[in-house]
């Protein structure tokens, strides 16, 4: 084998790091891409706001979008509020005994169960044994559970960020210590609490495997109107219209992704967006 | 009154602060019930050591071997290509290009992980499968092979993210005294960089592994999902989160089949929470150093 | 002479370590004790002992009694102990809210103030008092975040007024500042001991000397002496006295 001078061999190393680097973003760029290629022309007023025709072949995908947005909604309606509690709990309150470190694992742990599991557990738990049935509340609870430790760990360092000072400063005056998070902690950290709030939205649109038996149905000739309905989702729809329909038009399937993407890449894009703009405005 | 109000607060947040445990112990404790009363009918050893999944057919089998292999190929597939691209990136990321260019690279990678696995899988399913069909002149593009290379670029975000961070908490100090005695600035990556950080970028590649193995969707989208074990990597295969979701809309609610599904998901639950437990060890490591 | 603040035998440590040993002081009603000793003399464990701000460190721990007014502080509620003897830290931290805000964030949280009018009121009278309301009364909507520093200082002494305090800790609460400013919280000081007790902790033995009634010598955690302030810089009676106001250490 040849010796390489270091310099040479310098030069060898970032060309290969280079081009790994390319192999990592490139897939994401082609995949953005050929969507948007395809998918943009698929996109008409009544595809966003029709029922499904001919088994799916035609018409437009709005039970799907509203199935999504209703289950997100709710879905962030029961974890947002829970997992910023338990954000002030670990930041504010918890001291540094065996309870913190389970509440460490426990949340290291829900975060890596994969999310058919949670699907399972959830059909199990909340379809079956709370006989909720397999609905929108059902497969919100389910996304909850799932988006639990994301809400907790961002909830968590936006606390972090709030300076200690303004904790001691509002102590100082006989403030107590609730009082101080709710008034002087919260209010610093609400950008950085919504940022990941809008990112596990985003995340949580485009899940199909916690909600596959929990919520999602193949089609409902209605649109949700309670919160006990079984509706379309519009991953579980993509995953069924690109699988199980033989002569699927190809541009409703990219139709359908197309929209999926947005959804989640807008949110995406808003959130990392936010964070810019609240750090620049941070007053400390 | 203000008293009583901050008490009840706190004791509020004190319930939401424990609710991982409480859910963590409460998804464990399912999938046992379900899985044991399975385990009590079929036996523990049949069902990790048995070589067919036929859960439908009389009588029935439900020897999850083919599942476990199917789960092993596809994730030793896509660690193979996932972590040199993985580490590579984030040195590349973190040490060589310019911090506006950082910047960007790194939104490009969270990019990644955002896109829904659904959106992966379908694509996938139009240019992977057929461009491995051709290529490698296949009967189905269905491989687990295909399934390697699609997981491979869901886990890369994952591992950039972590051993970038890793990476870039390495004190510049070290890199000063390597670079001072006339080290090439590759030299330094390379033998000091690399070293310093190697807890937190193995903590990476263990989660990026957690990943690969908990993937649904665009696994079942793709390995086209033939529960037998596979005899070498271009074969179809199913995983055990493929197995999970692809059979439960078929089972009879609280029958064999059914209860075998939950044992899966225990098996899951057990090795992710296994992996995700020794990559918090390392990365509390990389954080004291 | 009526002792505000009694402290008996008092000893903190952290981690098990002293860092205030056996501490016995008064601190006269509508007096100013100043305090000083070098880095690391428990100056200023000794002001968060006083108001239990150390309450919060899990890492803290004391012997000893305080009193105030003849009632143990440990068995009084700390948020009201917290009330009646206001804290000035070293560096000014407003909190991140209006000027207007920052004063009746405390009164309206602990319910002092009843009324919007009386909130209005309150807020010029300590402004006032804190000689910043001509310098701000056109602006009290803005962030306090955006004032210079010794606006910062007499706002967050404002601020502490406006909980109608008994006794004002302040700890070095110049260190940050230019000399005006110094000499306009000096004064300011000077104004305030008529209605209340202060306890001021301070690196710069001249500032004592200029405004403190009595001074306390802290070194290594141990009170060394406390006297009139005319007689403790002019004739100490401890060595170490009078090597550090003599500037031989510190």
């Amino acid at each position: 084998m040849i010796k390489l001078s270091p310099k040479l061999s310098q030069k060898f190393s970032y060309a290969l790091l280079c081009f790994a680097a390319i192999l990592a973003i490139a897939p994401v760029l082609l995949i953005v891409f050929m969507i948007i290629k395809n998918g943009a022309s698929a996109i008409s007023w009544e595809f966003l706001s029709s029922m499904p025709k001919d088994g799916m072949r035609g018409g437009g995908i709005l039970p799907a979008i509203l199935g999504t947005l209703s289950i997100v909604l709710c879905a962030i309606t029961v974890t947002l509020p829970v997992g910023v509690c338990a954000a002030i709990y670990l930041n504010e309150y918890a001291k540094d005994n065996m309870l913190t470190r389970i509440i460490k694992l426990a949340i290291v742990n829900l975060a890596g169960v994969p999310s058919v599991v949670y699907g399972l557990f959830g059909f199990g738990i909340f379809v079956m044994f709370l006989k909720l049935g397999v609905s929108i509340i059902a497969g919100a609870l389910t996304l909850s559970i799932m988006e639990l430790p994301v809400i907790i760990t961002t909830a968590r360092s936006a606390l972090n960020s709030v300076p200690y000072s303004f904790r001691e400063a509002s102590l100082s005056l006989g403030v107590s210590r609730w009082q101080t998070i709710r008034h002087v902690v919260l209010p610093s950290a609400i950008p950085g609490i919504l940022t990941g709030a809008i990112l596990s939205i985003a995340r949580i649109s485009g899940e199909t495997a916690p909600i596959l038996f929990t919520a999602a149905a193949f089609y409902v000739p209605h649109l949700p109107y309670s919160i006990f309905d079984q509706v379309m989702a519009l991953p579980y729809h993509l995953y069924i219209i690109s699988t199980q329909i033989p002569n699927m038009p190809k541009n409703v399937i990219y139709g359908t992704a197309f929209v999926l993407l947005m959804m989640v890449l807008t949110m995406s894009c808003v959130a990392i967006f936010a964070r810019v703009y609240f750090r620049k405005r941070r007053k400390w | 009154m203000r008293k009583t109000l901050d008490f009840i607060v706190e004791k509020i947040i004190f319930i939401c602060g424990i609710a991982s445990i409480i859910f963590v112990v409460l998804i464990f404790s399912f999938l046992f019930k379900e899985g044991l009363s399975f385990f009590k009918d079929f036996g523990v050893l049949n069902f990790i050591g048995g070589r067919f999944w036929y859960p439908s057919s009389d009588p029935a089998s439900f020897g999850i071997l083919p599942l476990i292999v199917g789960s092993v190929f596809v994730t030793i597939g896509a660690c193979a290509i996932a972590v040199p691209i993985g580490i590579m990136t984030a040195l590349f990321i973190s040490e060589i290009v310019p911090k506006g260019i950082r910047d960007i690279l790194k939104s490009l990678v969270e990019l990644m992980a955002a896109i829904p696995s659904v959106v992966v899988g379908f694509v996938g399913m139009i240019t992977l499968v057929s461009l491995v069909k051709n290529i490698f002149n296949l009967p189905t593009g269905l491989t687990a092979f295909s399934g390697s290379i699609m997981l491979a670029f869901m886990a890369v975000p994952t591992i950039v993210t972590i051993s970038e961070d890793a990476i870039r908490s390495v004190p510049w100090q070290y890199k000063q005294g390597a670079l001072a005695l006339g080290a090439t600035k590759w030299q330094t990556i390379r033998r000091i960089v690399l070293k310093a950080a190697m807890p937190g970028i193995i903590a990476a590649v263990m989660l990026g592994i957690g990943r690969v193995i908990g993937e649904t969707m665009a696994v079942m989208m793709i390995t086209g999902n033939a529960a037998h074990i596979p005899h070498s990597i271009f074969e179809p295969v199913r995983t055990m989160t493929a197995a999970i979701a692809a059979e439960m809309g078929e089972t009879v609610r609280g029958g064999m089949h059914y209860k075998s599904l939950f044992a899966i998901g225990l098996v899951l639950f057990l090795i992710t929470f296994l992996i995700n437990f020794i990559a918090d060890l390392f990365l509390g490591k990389s954080k004291n150093t | 002479m009526v002792d505000k603040i009694k402290i008996e035998n008092l000893s903190c440590y952290y981690n098990k370590k002293c860092v205030l040993d056996s501490l016995d002081l008064n601190v006269v009603e509508n007096e100013i004790l100043g305090v000083i000793g070098p880095a690391n003399s428990g100056k200023t464990t000794f002001l968060r002992t006083i108001n239990r701000m150390n309450d919060f460190d899990v890492t803290y721990s004391r012997k000893g009694n305080v009193y105030l007014d003849g009632d143990d502080i440990f068995d009084i509620d700390a948020e009201n102990l917290r009330r009646r003897v206001g804290t000035l830290f070293a560096m000014p931290i407003p909190l991140p809210m209006s000027i207007y805000d920052n004063i009746t964030y405390a009164p309206k949280r602990l319910g002092l103030v009843a009324k919007k009018s009386d909130l209005d009121g309150m807020v010029e009278r300590v402004l006032k008092y804190a000689s910043l309301w001509d310098e701000v009364k056109d602006r009290l909507d803005a962030s306090a975040m955006k004032m210079s520093g010794g606006q910062q200082q007499r706002l967050c002494i404002a601020r502490v007024l406006a909980i109608n305090p008994e006794v004002i800790l302040f700890d070095e609460p110049c260190s940050g500042l230019d000399p005006i400013s110094t000499a306009k919280v000096e004064e300011l000081m000077i104004e305030l001991k008529e209605k209340y007790t202060i306890v001021l902790v301070t690196n710069n033995v001249k500032q004592a000397s200029r405004v403190s009634d009595r001074t306390a010598f802290f070194l290594m955690g141990k009170l060394i002496e406390v006297d009139k302030t005319g007689k403790l810089f002019v004739s100490p009676k401890e060595k170490e006295t009078e090597d550090y106001i003599t500037g031989r250490f510190g």
